[in-house]
């Protein structure tokens, strides 16, 4: 049985040129594993294991994952979605969250126990978002756990800190950890249109409080198809909070949780970073609810959860590289 | 791109269409050098010779039979600027089934042997060569020939498969292998040809070299192998190369390793050309 795999493997692919991929047929595990040496040790690339065939790339492609920004490979950031809960209801919020959905709360003890399963796997920064994390009360002991371990930063409406949510948040720590600030608009008009009337206001006086008490703010905002000149006038009205490039995220709607339009969005198209909800790890944090980007049910042991999207990833962009390079028009 | 005609033209023989992506990746590495290059593909190393010869081409890739006729054709004035670490140590071997009890070149004698292409050194030429050394002539042995890809001097490796096939299927007792072709076999592990051993193995030849004829100025061909000696196989855009050429690293020329397959021309009256 190994002789015949070998031969097949000197016979087929070989002589296929670089780039094309060859099945190869296996009786079982033994065969794929063969397989998977032969490759090794001939400068070929296992692509896919079926049933009873394996998938042979002739040659080595460069590594996706390398080719990318350190900052922007898969495993670098981790998103964590403490809750699902918000007192917003934005119209194209990408999981659907209001003050009516279900909070899916990750716990301090769970939430411990992750942080510093993401520094083992060498996660360089994290992002704590929901829902709108300052719902929960204890939020503070998360952040400070997190800011402790890595550069930890968190998404906010800033329409909460009073009472009780203030005093936590003016003891949060300022170094280790930034705010990043909702915002969609310069004026009250298109902002208050999607997340409801107010806001706009409150979400200003938050960006000024969390800058007052000395924390490092980043703002974003969310762009629908009417957002017109918005962007250049966000742009203006950043500059004129002092807020540095790097601090300044315009991203657009994607068609996903509350969203019935914007970019559509798949594990193909987007480039991962690792998110961790209550329900298990996702692709992408935009898209935290949706069924097709659930990457498993349980996060931990968190390494090999990354290395299995790192994996998957790969195998997208060297499948995207020979479809481009099979694709005549004529 | 170099189109001043500054480049050294190199020459080499579209055996698979993996040469493309070879000689663009070393004519890449070459661009920004103080030989850069480009290349030229033959259908055939009978073409090729004649190419370089007639000035056409500056170096040409040549496998070890190519070379001999190279310097026949210029008595014996053609020089070969560098190998693969992997043609200074070539070898035939002689593969049968196991159990088959065969043991050394002797243990042939009355049987069925597959040899590859008539233009191959490690498939055809260099056997016959070994076989009548050790007193075994063609009339000693019952030969089963394979000859497909002729031109190409045995670098498909498809005449070796044809004759390993013929092993497995018992058509024949054994079959000659170039140590390519074998290590290719066994990649994976030894247990994934446990159903065959080696018979013999024979000494070290020499295999391919870059051939040039002495008109070619040392000023022009030193930088280009001194820059060829330099690819890394640390590098990963070096390694995708030097993989699919089949080495680790380039190696300066030696010659000594080609006395066994001039003899064997030279006994077998081996023609300039098929």
């Amino acid at each position: 049985m190994s002789l015949s795999l070998a031969l097949q493997l000197v016979e087929a692919v070989t002589p296929a040129p670089v780039g094309t991929t060859t099945l190869v047929a296996v009786g079982g595990p033994d065969d794929v594993a063969v397989a998977q040496r032969w490759c090794d040790a001939t400068g070929n690339h296992l692509l896919s294991v079926h049933p009873d065939a394996v998938e042979i790339l002739r040659g080595r492609l460069a590594d996706p994952i390398q080719a990318l920004p350190a900052d922007r490979r898969p495993g670098h950031r981790l998103w964590i979605y403490t809750n699902f809960h918000c007192n917003l209801a934005c119209d194209y919020c990408c999981v659907g969250s209001s003050p009516t959905a279900a909070p899916r709360i990750i716990g301090v003890p769970e939430f411990a126990y992750l942080v510093t399963e993401a520094v083992t796997a060498g996660v360089r920064e994290l992002y704590v978002t929901g829902g709108e994390p300052f719902m929960l009360l204890d939020l503070d002991e998360r952040l400070s756990i997190a800011a402790r371990a890595l550069p930890t930063t968190v998404l906010t409406n800033a329409m909460t800190w009073n009472g009780a949510r203030r005093a936590r948040l003016e003891a949060l720590p300022r170094h280790g950890l930034t705010l990043q600030i909702s915002l969609d608009s310069a004026t009250p008009e298109l902002h208050d249109r999607h997340r409801g009337p107010g806001s706009f206001a409150r979400a200003r006086a938050g960006i000024e409080t969390a800058i007052e008490l000395g924390f490092r703010v980043r703002v974003a905002a969310t762009l629908g198809a009417d957002a017109g000149r918005a962007e250049d006038e966000l742009i203006e009205l950043f500059d004129k909070l002092g807020l540095a490039p790097d601090q300044q995220v315009i991203r657009r709607v994607a068609q996903q949780g509350a969203a019935n339009q914007g970019l559509a969005v798949s594990r193909e198209s987007l480039i991962p970073e690792v998110c961790i909800t209550a329900s298990g790890v996702y692709w992408h944090p935009v898209a935290a609810t949706d069924p097709a980007m659930k990457v498993a049910d349980r996060w931990a042991p968190l390494q090999p959860v990354i290395e299995s999207i790192r994996d998957e990833y790969r195998m997208y962009r060297i499948r995207g590289e020979i479809t481009a390079s099979t694709f005549p028009c004529a | 791109m170099t189109t001043d005609g500054s480049a050294l033209m190199i020459g080499a023989v579209a055996y698979s269409p993996n040469v493309v992506p070879i000689w663009e990746g070393i004519k890449d590495y070459f661009e920004d050098s103080a030989a850069p290059i480009d290349f030229v593909l033959f259908s055939n190393y009978e073409r090729q010779v004649d190419a370089l010869l007639a000035g056409q081409i500056d170096i040409a890739w040549n496998t070890n039979v190519a070379w001999v006729r190279s310097q026949r054709a210029t008595g014996g004035d053609a020089v070969a600027l560098a190998m693969r670490d992997t043609d200074l140590t070539f070898t035939t071997m002689i593969v049968g089934r196991r159990g088959s009890g065969l043991d050394g070149l002797e243990s042939l004698r009355g049987r069925r042997v597959a040899l590859g292409s008539r233009d191959s050194g490690q498939a055809r030429i260099l056997p016959l060569y070994f076989l009548e050394r050790a007193g075994i002539g063609t009339d000693d042995i019952s030969l089963v020939l394979f000859d497909s890809d002729v031109g190409k001097h045995g670098d498909t490796g498809q005449s070796e498969l044809e004759a390993l096939r013929a092993v497995i299927d018992d058509r024949v007792d054994a079959a000659a292998l170039g140590v390519n072709t074998w290590q290719a076999l066994t990649a994976a592990g030894d247990a994934t040809v446990a159903d065959l051993e080696v018979v013999w193995e024979s000494e070290r030849y020499n295999h391919c070299n870059f051939t040039a004829l002495p008109s070619l100025d040392p000023d022009r061909s030193g930088p280009w192998v001194a820059h060829l000696l330099a690819m890394d196989w640390d590098n990963p855009d070096h390694r995708r190369i030097l993989e699919l050429e089949g080495l680790r690293s380039w190696k300066p020329a030696q010659l000594e390793g080609y006395r066994s397959l001039i003899e064997a021309m030279e006994a077998q009256g081996v023609a300039d050309r098929w």
